[in-house]
């Protein structure tokens, strides 16, 4: 009953993007990592972990579920982006501990850490903490915001 | 044919790990063809009780490695507070962060993405020179080690040796 995550699409992609003028197509790398397992195994529906361990199909989550990880997809969507430009600060992904390439899309924690959108999503949708800091993204976030 | 990125990471930590061995465990797999289920031979920390043993352990990672800890067992048998009597491994950092309510409760303790075999081993074998006594998984070794020390120590001369006999064989 009511599931808004059912039968997720490009268009839902597109909905929760918002107006992100940033994003050219909707099949860039950007974007929470669940939709595109959606992408690219068609036949079968996304997987979502409401907590680290427990792995649910789109069709299984619960009411209070589904409310959870809409507001984490949410927040990832808020967190910065950018393309690695061969800065010689940042050089690896401590998830893959793969270099950074000229052109990799990059996601900037707001505890300054980096690491690319792909590895570090899949991450957050599991839990909202920064794998180098352990600080809580969703209240940095918050915090930033009444700053700002 | 692409290989998954945990294969593809364990793969790379194998190789920098024969490259450049830690002090203090050397690591392989425990079948050469599945990358997934290594087998690591701690040597026991010098100026602890576990000295001059050789514990041989199993760390079996799921495919969704990083995301998710491996699991690890002694297989040489061991006495100690967070270790179970089957050999396997109790230790925070291999456990998921909780669904606490805001789900980041104490998440320094917790698995992260960042951890490596190297990372993982350099806790064990600080848990071994310094057990945590507030969550046992041997509930009688962690009894011994607290209110009966002479009798937990010999156990694991017991074990120390026992280890040195099979790496004879």
């Amino acid at each position: 009953m009511g599931n808004c995550f059912k039968r997720s699409t490009t268009d839902d992609i597109s909905l929760l993007r918002g107006t992100d003028s940033v994003r050219e197509t909707s099949s860039d790398p950007v974007g929470p990592p669940s939709y595109q397992e959606a992408l690219s195994v068609q036949s079968t529906p996304p997987l979502y972990h409401p907590s680290p361990s427990v792995t649910r199909s789109v069709t299984q989550l619960t009411e209070e579920e589904q409310i959870k990880i809409a507001k984490r997809i949410g927040l990832i969507q808020h967190l910065p982006t950018g393309k690695y430009d061969g800065c010689k600060k940042i050089r690896e992904c401590v998830i893959c501990m793969g270099e950074f390439m000229v052109g990799d899309a990059l996601r900037y924690l707001p505890c300054m850490h980096t690491y690319h959108v792909t590895c570090i999503d899949d991450w957050l949708m599991r839990s909202l903490t920064c794998p180098s800091c352990m600080e809580p993204v969703d209240a940095a976030l918050l915090t930033s915001y009444e700053t700002n | 044919m692409s290989e998954p990125q945990s294969a593809l990471l364990l793969r790379k930590q194998l190789a920098e790990l024969n490259k450049n061995p830690v002090e203090g465990f050397s690591a392989g797999l425990i079948d050469d063809n599945d990358i997934y289920r290594w087998e690591v031979l701690i040597i026991g920390p010098p100026d602890t009780l576990y000295e001059g043993g050789f514990f041989k352990c199993h760390l079996y990672f799921p495919k969704e490695y990083p995301l998710r800890p491996p699991k690890m067992k002694f297989v040489t048998e061991i006495w100690h507070p967070n270790i179970d009597k089957n050999g396997d491994v109790c230790i925070s950092i291999l456990h998921e962060p909780g669904d606490d309510k805001f789900g980041y409760e104490k998440a320094s303790e917790r698995w992260l993405p960042v951890h490596t075999v190297e990372t993982i081993l350099i806790s064990v074998i600080s848990m071994l020179a310094d057990p945590n006594d507030e969550s046992p998984a041997n509930v009688d070794a962690a009894k011994e080690w607290r209110e009966a020390y002479t009798e937990f120590k010999r156990k694991v001369a017991r074990c120390v040796r026992k280890s040195q006999e099979q790496e004879e064989c």
